[in-house]
């Protein structure tokens, strides 16, 4: 309990943190030195926002969310993560507080970090499949083994639109987990605003096992 | 480690092909899993239903050689269309925990010795013969499960009740959902619910009594929540005794005082017919009305018995029954403002709105549980809101078979997989079935589940077979039947997967296979039968659950009643238990059938499911030409009842000032003997604690994480407080969850029951607390 006192307390703190930084934000900063004079309005809140976002979190290159931390909060490849960051127990609207930040995405000043968005926010009952870690101990040892990730980029021919590797159920949104910039670094794709994902990458994670196809041996039988 | 973003890309671009993270990452173990060999999408899925609560969601399976590796929703199930919970996800890991029961042992000398299992099922069957023979046939007992398949439940009926002719065939589901049949019973003659869970799509207003479904029915909520968001007009209410997750997503939270839901049922009713919301034509065609015993008792002394006398009253009559129950009154006994009583009537009164109510532990664990479920129904009969999509007063159940299992292949004392005990007619054809002379089976039902675990400690019941459950964590009052069972001269044998607190006073522990380790069905709370192949095989001797019973029963002689070979005994199996209901109103569908599909609903007549009931348009079992046909009972009218409200068995007095209510949350399951080995949900959920309110421990000087003593009449346990936790009670409530075997809450807990279903109230004590 005295973990998750401190972790609620965190989540105070970074959430008092945003509060002062939009403060700040709404501050005329006219006048104020080091501030280059002549923008517009927006163009000032624009580059304050900027100027105060780390360059590895602006271009999405600190390594931090990679391949390796995105399964170590999975147990088998398409799992639903763990909630890696500390979370209340008790919110009042739990539901838009996940989708706050996991919704749309953006940076989270307390986590210095862009967060992740959801490829499923039709589904509001976050804590149905996602919890947070309250304890690294394990209740007995398993021996829990699973198979490997997808190996990324299989392309059929040297430099053909990798087919997708992974179940699309509610992961059918593309873009949330391959574009902007909290996505993994190693998954991320440069040609997202082309939009259609699926009209040059197909979905090959099939069920069973491969089977030849079999033509029927006469109509009708 | 610093990739320059467009450097990496641009390499990755170069080399068509993207290296894989480990390469880009040297150094760094990647991912936290052990891996097996072979890549990814080389997995075959295979269809089950989960393997925890009675949502009973469709899952794939991904096997990969021997074993299972990982779990998606099946979007062939219309239950969960695909979405699962937590515990669904990661319930295969449940099979590998590293303490996994794979070898019987047996009591020689007061220690547990390892044993091939042939020779353990040998001394079973030994056993039971020997204690038949110096006690006589009632002194040998089986205690099974919601969570048996129903094959597991079947052969266990068919050798106690059958083939030894005693009814002491009881499960856990008594303590679960007996309360929900009686309540089916009374009102309508027919167990299970007439709904489906279409119900929630359909529905505009959505009541749940008692119910923290946001936890214990998770995927059954977000449909819930999710119909919100598309049709935007539905409204949900949370009528509780804590505010929980459900309380919280609902459009109105209503806090009553235990066991008050009685008053505030029959507060509904007032108002609705005050304001003239009654429907006439329906009460008039499809209802009579009836009143029964008051003051029925508690049950908490031994050989308590009850047995109710209905009696036919007019509607003048239950109306001035009522009179007692205006908004005004109601509101003095359960807290809950007569302003949100009248919000609640109109709610169900407004003709143009469809309304469904959910329950399940918080009516049935109850003291007046059977009272509470019929005058819940009551509310939807009066209104003529039932048997019609998004119509629906909804019975849901906690384990994925006690419907399946329990209520329909009737493990309890006073049924058979078709009718009751006392009826000879229902004997006759279970004679006939299962082969055996005529008067085989006892016409006397014997004990119910806590009536059952008293007689093992009194000393009638002298063996006892119990399989997955785990009593000696959750029997009320715990002391008294842990003694018991520990007692000299009781012989207690546990089959189970894993070690528990029930196997530690078990003189024989039998290896079993789980969920996927066997091929087996459960039946979900909306009437659905889900059926499961043997996916992977089971560790060590591990053996399914229905198997040890064949193997006994031969052992004991009656190798004509089992005669199937362990290759394929399901099929045929499943085919002899449905002729027990070869009948339209409870139809099974075939082995074939329910092997192809994910999930068949019963009555499944003429190769098609039954969603609603007791409806014509759906139910074709229901007379022609007749609106609703509510043929459970003889005249096809559903029963009204007049109960009243009376209080629990234990009330907080001045030296017990609280209630102690006790539950589950979402990431375990029951005693968490699986779910506490599966890392991610042991992680979230690492121990139990107790809610307090905020002011409540502030008036004990109590602070979250500090520990408080709670004390009861009958035990005391000792855990860290929670203040603004998961859930928060009001102020003189405090909530326990249940699944920790180091604190065990049962301890405290008090074994009084409902006198009709005798269905333990889990939900209310005194107790206090005090600061240690
Ligand atoms: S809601 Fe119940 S049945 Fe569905 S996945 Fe969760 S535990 Fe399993």
């Amino acid at each position: 309990m005295k973990k998750a006192d401190k972790n609620i307390g965190r989540f105070v703190f970074s959430f008092a943190a945003i509060c002062l930084f939009g403060a700040f934000m709404a501050l005329p900063v006219a006048g104020a030195p080091d501030i280059p004079q002549g923008f517009d309005s927006d163009g000032e809140k624009i580059f304050n926002r900027y100027n105060d976002t780390s360059l590895a979190a602006l271009t999405g290159t600190d390594g931090r969310r990679n391949l390796n931390t995105f399964y170590e909060l999975r147990q088998y490849p398409g799992s639903p993560p763990r909630i890696p960051h500390a979370v209340p127990f008790f919110y009042k609207d739990d539901n838009s507080n996940c989708l706050a930040c996991h919704g749309r995405g953006g940076y989270d000043a307390g986590q210095d970090a862009y967060a992740p968005v959801t490829p499923h926010p039709e589904n509001e009952s976050c804590f149905q499949c996602h919890v947070p870690r309250r304890t690294e101990d394990l209740f007995v040892e398993i021996d829990w083994q699973s198979i490997s990730p997808p190996r990324l980029g299989r392309s059929q021919l040297g430099g053909s639109p990798p087919a997708i590797p992974h179940s699309l159920q509610l992961r059918k949104d593309c873009l949330a987990c391959h574009a902007g910039p909290a996505a993994v670094a190693e998954i991320r794709v440069e040609h997202a605003s082309r939009g259609n994902c699926r009209q040059c990458h197909v979905s090959m994670a099939t069920s069973g096992l491969k089977k030849e196809f079999q033509r029927n041996q006469e109509p009708g039988q | 480690m610093k990739v320059n973003r467009r450097s990496f890309i641009k390499s990755a671009a170069a080399t068509s092909a993207m290296a894989t993270a480990a390469s880009l990452f040297p150094g760094v173990s990647f991912a936290g899993w052990k891996k097996l060999e072979g890549a990814s999408g080389m997995i075959s899925w295979q269809k089950a239903p989960c393997r925890f609560c009675g949502t009973g969601c469709g899952v794939l399976v991904g096997v990969s050689g021997d074993r299972a590796v990982a779990v998606k929703g099946d979007p062939n199930c219309s239950v969960n269309k695909g979405l699962c919970c937590i515990k669904g996800y990661h319930s295969v890991q449940a099979l590998y925990g590293k303490d996994r029961l794979t070898k019987a042992k047996v009591r020689k000398n007061g220690k547990m010795v390892t044993v091939p299992i042939k020779e353990a099922l040998d001394v079973i069957a030994a056993k039971i013969k020997e204690t038949i023979d110096k006690h006589g046939k009632d002194s040998v007992a089986m205690y099974g499960s919601g969570q048996w398949t129903i094959p597991d439940g079947y052969v266990a009926s068919k050798l106690f009740k059958g083939c030894l002719g005693t009814n002491n065939v009881e499960a856990n589901a008594r303590l679960c959902m007996a309360s929900a049949v009686t309540g089916f019973m009374t009102s309508f003659g027919i167990d299970e619910p007439m709904g489906c869970y279409e119900d929630i799509e359909h529905a505009d207003v959505m009541v749940t009594w008692g119910n923290n479904m946001a936890e214990m029915h998770p995927v059954l909520f977000s449909r819930m929540l999710a119909s919100r968001k598309r049709k935007k007009d539905v409204t949900i209410i949370d009528l509780a005794t804590r505010t929980t997750r459900s309380s919280q997503a609902s459009d109105k939270s209503i806090l009553f005082i235990p066991n008050t839901d009685l008053a505030i049922a029959n507060a509904i009713c007032y108002e609705i017919i005050r304001n003239g919301w009654v429907n006439k034509s329906f009460i008039k065609n499809h209802t009579t009305f009836h009143k029964g015993k008051t003051n029925i008792g508690y049950g908490t002394e031994d050989h308590f018995s009850f047995k109710d006398k209905p009696e036919d009253i007019s509607f003048q009559d239950y109306k001035n029954f009522l009179k007692d129950y205006t908004p005004e009154k109601v509101e003095k006994i359960s807290g809950v403002s007569a302003r949100d009583i009248k919000y609640l009537a109109s709610l169900y009164g407004d003709p143009t709105k469809k309304v469904t109510s959910f329950w399940c532990m918080g009516m049935n664990q109850h003291v007046r549980g059977t009272w509470i479920n019929n005058l819940v129904y009551n509310i939807h009969l009066l209104t003529g809101k039932i048997s019609t999509p998004g119509n629906s007063p909804f019975s849901l159940t906690g384990q994925p078979s006690a419907c399946g299992t329990v209520r329909e292949v009737g493990t309890l004392t006073h049924k058979l997989p078709y009718g009751v005990v006392m009826k000879q007619k229902a004997r006759e054809k279970a004679e006939k079935i299962w082969d055996l002379p005529a008067g085989s089976i006892d016409p006397k039902p014997t004990y119910h589940t806590v009536e059952m675990f008293r007689a093992l400690d009194r000393g009638d019941i002298r063996f006892m077979w119990i399989q997955v459950t785990n009593p000696m964590v959750t029997m009320p009052n715990l002391n008294r039947y842990r003694n018991g069972a520990l007692r000299e001269d009781r012989f207690v044998v546990v089959s189970d997967v894993y070690p528990t607190p029930t196997t530690d006073i078990a003189d024989v522990i039998l290896p079993a296979a789980m969920w996927i380790e066997q091929e087996g069905m459960y039946g979900n709370s909306e009437r659905r039968t889900q059926h499961f192949d043997e996916i992977v095989p089971p560790p060590g001797e591990a053996m399914s659950d229905t198997w040890q019973i064949i193997e006994v029963a031969r052992r004991l002689g009656f190798k004509k009643q089992f005669p199937w070979s362990k290759d394929d005994y399901i099929g045929p199996l499943w085919e002899e238990y449905r002729r027990f209901h070869d009948n339209p109103k409870h139809n099974m569908a075939s082995y074939k059938v329910l092997k192809a599909r994910s999930g068949v609903q019963w009555p499944f007549v003429n190769g098609k499911e039954t969603r609603w009931r007791f409806n014509p348009k759906y139910d074709p079992a229901c007379k022609k030409g007749s609106k609703f046909d509510f043929y459970g009972k003889k005249d096809g009218k559903a029963w009204i009842w007049a109960r009243p409200y009376e209080p629990a068995a234990e009330s907080p007095d001045q030296e017990y000032n609280f209630w102690l209510c006790t539950g589950r949350v979402i990431e375990h399951w029951h005693t968490g003997s699986m779910t506490r080995r599966v890392p991610i949900l042991h992680e979230a959920m690492p121990e139990s604690y107790v809610e307090i309110n905020p002011e409540d421990a502030m008036d004990l000087g109590v602070v979250n994480g500090e520990k408080v003593k709670i004390v009861s009449r009958r035990g005391t346990v000792t855990m860290k407080a929670s203040i603004n936790g998961r859930g928060v009670p009001p102020r003189g409530t405090v909530f326990v969850p249940f699944f920790d075997e180091s604190y065990l809450i049962n301890e405290v807990t008090l074994d009084a029951f409902c006198p009709i279903s005798k269905q333990a109230d889990y939900k209310k004590c005194a107790v206090r607390l005090e600061k240690v």
